[in-house]
């Protein structure tokens, strides 16, 4: 028996390298993740809260390890994308009213991340006006002209850069007792401020366009039934991932900025405020993890996005085509490079508010697809015998609830301060 | 009654011009109007909506034979056609007494539900080889019978499903002077992939004759867009020559899952038909005990051929040659290179050349398709054939092969082993494939 028979029958060595092969949707969906948006989030949280908030990465990470498990199968089983079966299963016009609100909730989130890249090279002294066209162009440049599996494992690299986070949060000496206190014993807090910084949290973690992007990364490795509980342990470490991330940004900002009583409202200013108390190095691996962050999922997003609108509608799609084969594709994608790019351009425009509308528009989402996704992963016309069990639908179900509650008070205190007098 | 093929037009301009025939509103309906109009008994007492329309599959435009009812929560109930009196007006009105004849709703494997297994879905358009999705269904109204004519794949039922045809038209009018075009296409062209997963094969079958119309290429480039479902359900319908030439075709991660997911004795008899080439080429890609398992149910002939041709290193001439190819021995005459040439049925991939070999199978010479043609067919080949012999070696390296094509410009080259014995040939297709792919 030669070397490679005799590597090929043993057991764990083919599970190692199937394991291997089906390797990488959960892991790029988890970095993708913690974007712009979600970095601004943490860091905002960590600095106003301190580790009080540490406690919502948990049922964060549960959410969304049954949501992206539910995608994956969905994917390994049908074959088809969320949007494909979103328009086959539920009426047009729900169709409708979804792609709708994620074309606009991620014209507004594909603004943000182009905000992340501005404030991270602001960090080093670059202006927004010279670093948002190149970036845009190079984006552009490596959609149309470059080859995307190419792309997708440069960015599988560059998820790897994220880890730098862990560095800066150490470097921050935080007070790991105080850490362990408010996860245990979390504070919890029903005023309006607390209540709206957990929904973003959850709302940031869970985006619906990630649900889109899962299934179709799944789909797009091919990865069969047989191989499907290795596809779940992608999705396991993906979720780790992303929490993890979430957690040392959190602690990061909570150790220098909420002890010494620093205010902040973008990623960039806890890039720029980490300087005096945990040194400038600290400060410029936060400012290279916020764009490694906004450059991936700048390019991710709006290609995603376009993609997924013209599956569920039926146009031609795809960057392997000219734009004279599929207009409608190249039509979307540049319509929100462009509105995205002038949002951040344009002087004084109103950052903040986009960030936080954009936010809220995902939370409003996220309930409506996550119940798309559990009717039809229900359907045994569907799936077959690969529906949900009782355990993931009561989380599934119970999250759902949770999220439309949640969502609810934050529109209502929305309303209530923009129409209270001044 | 003449029935467009394939429509595009503006709507109203179209209509004018004659291209629908179009004798007032009723002639045509679409199925997205019908759907969810009330539906009342003799004395106009309301029993439900209208929830889905069922059709028989087969003929050339189906006709709806049954009609499905909600009644209220969730319950559906199925009613023949026939029992239908009227379904002008904004209601579908039925015969008398036709509200005690509902039953159960039951679909057969010749049977399709429009709203279910077809609204919304994808199809393959055979005309335009392309997938495209369903925004509509155009029927026929003749007398009473409604019968499925056309499909919508455009823009304008996309927006008239979203009630959004008015509104826009306007804008679009208004200021471009621009209307939104139907594009439909005809239900012969229209090959639906089948909605639930046990009836669905039966239904391809009956449906499948739009498929053998594509080319194996245009089949290819469908089947990689399509689920891995429809991918394999789709290419179980195909004959089997059609079958192999489309396996030829698709992307080498297509070739090892379908040729996976059909069963050993298919799967061979798949390998027999392909070029051999191409078949050794999927062959190396399979793990070694389904490689055996597929050479105990192949015939012995293309066994030990592909067997041989696996025997050769990858990256070598001997590799990617295939073993069809025109001989005759050098004793011979032109008449007997015709009689081979007439012999042979299957497809060749190159018949520019026919080898001239001696009675131990070596290299002698070669003689063109010209000379099969002008030559006096008592002529000995011996005295015809080029004697000045371009080949390769079965183990040169495919760079050597792709310079020997450049510098002689030939279609095809022969390959020989050490002692001059012909083993196969290689086309020029055969090596722009192979550069291709580096």
């Amino acid at each position: 028996m030669t070397l490679k028979e005799r590597l090929k029958n043993n057991r764990f060595l083919r599970n190692m390298f199937v394991f291997l092969a089906v390797l990488g949707p959960g892991i790029i969906t988890g970095s993708v993740d913690n974007d712009a948006g979600g970095i601004t989030t943490y860091s905002v949280a960590g600095a106003s809260y301190g580790y009080q908030l540490l406690w919502t990465l948990l049922p964060s990470f549960i959410l969304l390890l049954v949501v992206q498990e539910m995608n994956a199968r969905m994917g390994v089983v049908t074959g088809k994308g969320l949007a494909d079966l979103i328009r086959e299963n539920f009426s047009i016009k729900v169709t409708a009213v979804i792609f709708l609100g994620l074309v606009i909730a991620n014209i507004g989130n594909t603004a943000t991340e182009f905000a992340g890249v501005a404030g991270s090279l602001m960090v080093f002294g670059v202006s927004k006006y010279i670093s948002v066209p190149i970036v845009a162009v190079g984006v552009w440049v490596l959609v149309t002209k470059g080859n995307y599996r190419t792309a997708e494992r440069i960015f599988l690299f560059f998820s790897f850069c994220l880890l730098s986070y862990i560095i800066s949060a150490v470097l921050a000496k935080p007070d790991w007792a105080k850490v362990g206190q408010s996860l245990v014993r979390p504070a919890m807090h029903f005023d309006v401020p607390y209540l709206s910084m957990v929904l973003g949290i959850v709302g940031t973690t869970v985006a619906p366009w990630m649900q889109f992007y899962m299934q179709s990364a799944v789909i797009e490795k091919g990865i069969r039934v047989e191989n499907y509980k290795f596809a779940v342990w992608d999705v396991v470490i993906g979720c780790v991932a992303t929490v993890v991330v979430a957690f040392f940004i959190m602690v990061a900002c909570a150790a220098t900025l909420n002890v010494n009583g620093v205010v902040i409202t973008e990623a960039k200013d806890a890039a720029m405020a980490l300087t005096p108390f945990a040194g400038a190095f600290a400060s410029q691996l936060f400012a290279f993890g916020l764009f490694v962050a906004s450059v991936f999922s700048a390019t991710i997003l709006p290609l995603a996005t376009a993609f997924f609108v013209c599956e569920a509608f039926g146009f031609e799609a795809g960057i392997n085509k000219r734009i004279g084969e599929a207009p409608q594709f190249y039509a979307l994608f540049g319509f929100i490079m462009v509105i995205s790019i002038l949002i951040i351009l344009i002087p004084g425009a109103p950052l903040i508010g986009i960030t936080i509308w954009s936010q809220v528009l995902n939370a409003v989402l996220l309930p409506v697809v996550l119940i798309s996704m559990i009717r039809m992963v229900n359907n045994k016309k569907i799936m077959g015998t690969h529906v949900n069990n009782a355990v993931q639908n009561a989380v599934g179900w119970a999250s759902t609830v949770i999220l439309i509650i949640l969502t609810g008070a934050l529109l209502v205190s929305q309303a209530v301060t923009l129409l209270a007098p001044k | 009654m003449s029935v467009p093929e394939v429509t595009e037009k503006a709507a109203g301009a179209g209509a004018s011009a004659g291209t629908v025939p179009n004798h007032g509103e009723n002639m045509f309906i679409f199925v997205s109007e019908l759907l969810g109009r009330p539906v009342c008994d003799a004395g106009g007492r309301r029993l439900g909506r209208v929830h889905d329309l069922k059709v028989r599959l087969g003929e050339n435009f189906p006709r709806v034979a049954t009609l499905h009812i909600r009644r209220g929560r969730g319950k559906v109930l199925a009613l023949d056609w026939a029992e239908v009196a009227s379904f002008s007006g904004r209601k579908v009105v039925l015969a008398p007494g036709g509200e005690e004849k509902m039953t159960a709703p039951d679909v057969k494997g010749e049977e399709m539900l429009l709203k279910e297994e077809l609204l919304d879905k994808q199809v393959v358009d055979t005309h335009g080889a392309k997938i495209e999705r369903v925004n509509d269904i155009h029927l026929l109204i003749i007398h009473k019978d409604l019968r499925v004519v056309h499909v919508d794949i455009g823009r304008r039922g996309l927006l008239r499903r979203l009630d959004l045809l008015r509104p826009v038209e306007g804008l679009t009018k208004w200021f471009f002077e621009y209307e939104v075009p139907e594009v439909l296409v005809s239900w012969k062209y229209i090959q639906p992939l089948g909605g639930d997963l046990h009836r669905a094969e039966l239904k391809l079958n009956v449906a499948a004759r739009g498929l053998h119309d594509l080319h194996p290429s245009e089949l290819a480039d469908i089947l990689e867009d399509l689920d891995r479902e429809s991918q394999t359900r789709i290419f179980k319908a195909l004959d089997l020559e059609t079958a192999a030439d489309t396996l030829q075709e698709v992307e080498p991660w297509l070739q090892r899952s379908l040729l996976e997911g059909a069963p050993a004795e298919k799967a061979s008899d798949l390998l027999e038909e392909m070029e051999p080439d191409e078949a050794t080429d999927l062959l190396s890609e399979l793990p070694e005990d389904r490689k055996r398992k597929l050479f105990l149910t192949m015939e012995r002939p293309s066994r030990e051929v592909l067997q041989e041709l696996l025997t050769y290193k990858e990256g070598t001439a001997g590799r990617i040659m295939t073993t069809d190819y025109l001989t005759v021995r050098e004793d011979q005459t032109v008449g007997d290179a015709v009689r081979e040439f007439k012999n042979t049925t299957h497809p060749l991939e190159s018949v520019a050349y026919t080898f001239v070999l001696d009675a131990g199978g070596r290299l002698r010479g070669v003689i063109t398709l010209r000379h099969l043609l002008l030559m006096d067919k008592e002529t000995p080949v011996r005295g015809l054939m080029n004697t000045h012999l371009v080949r390769v070696w079965t183990d040169d390296d495919l760079k050597t092969v792709a310079e020997t094509f450049g510098k002689y410009k030939f279609l095809m080259v022969p390959v020989v082993d050490e002692e001059n014995v012909l083993c196969g040939v290689i086309t020029f297709q055969d090596i722009m494939e192979e550069r291709c792919q580096l």
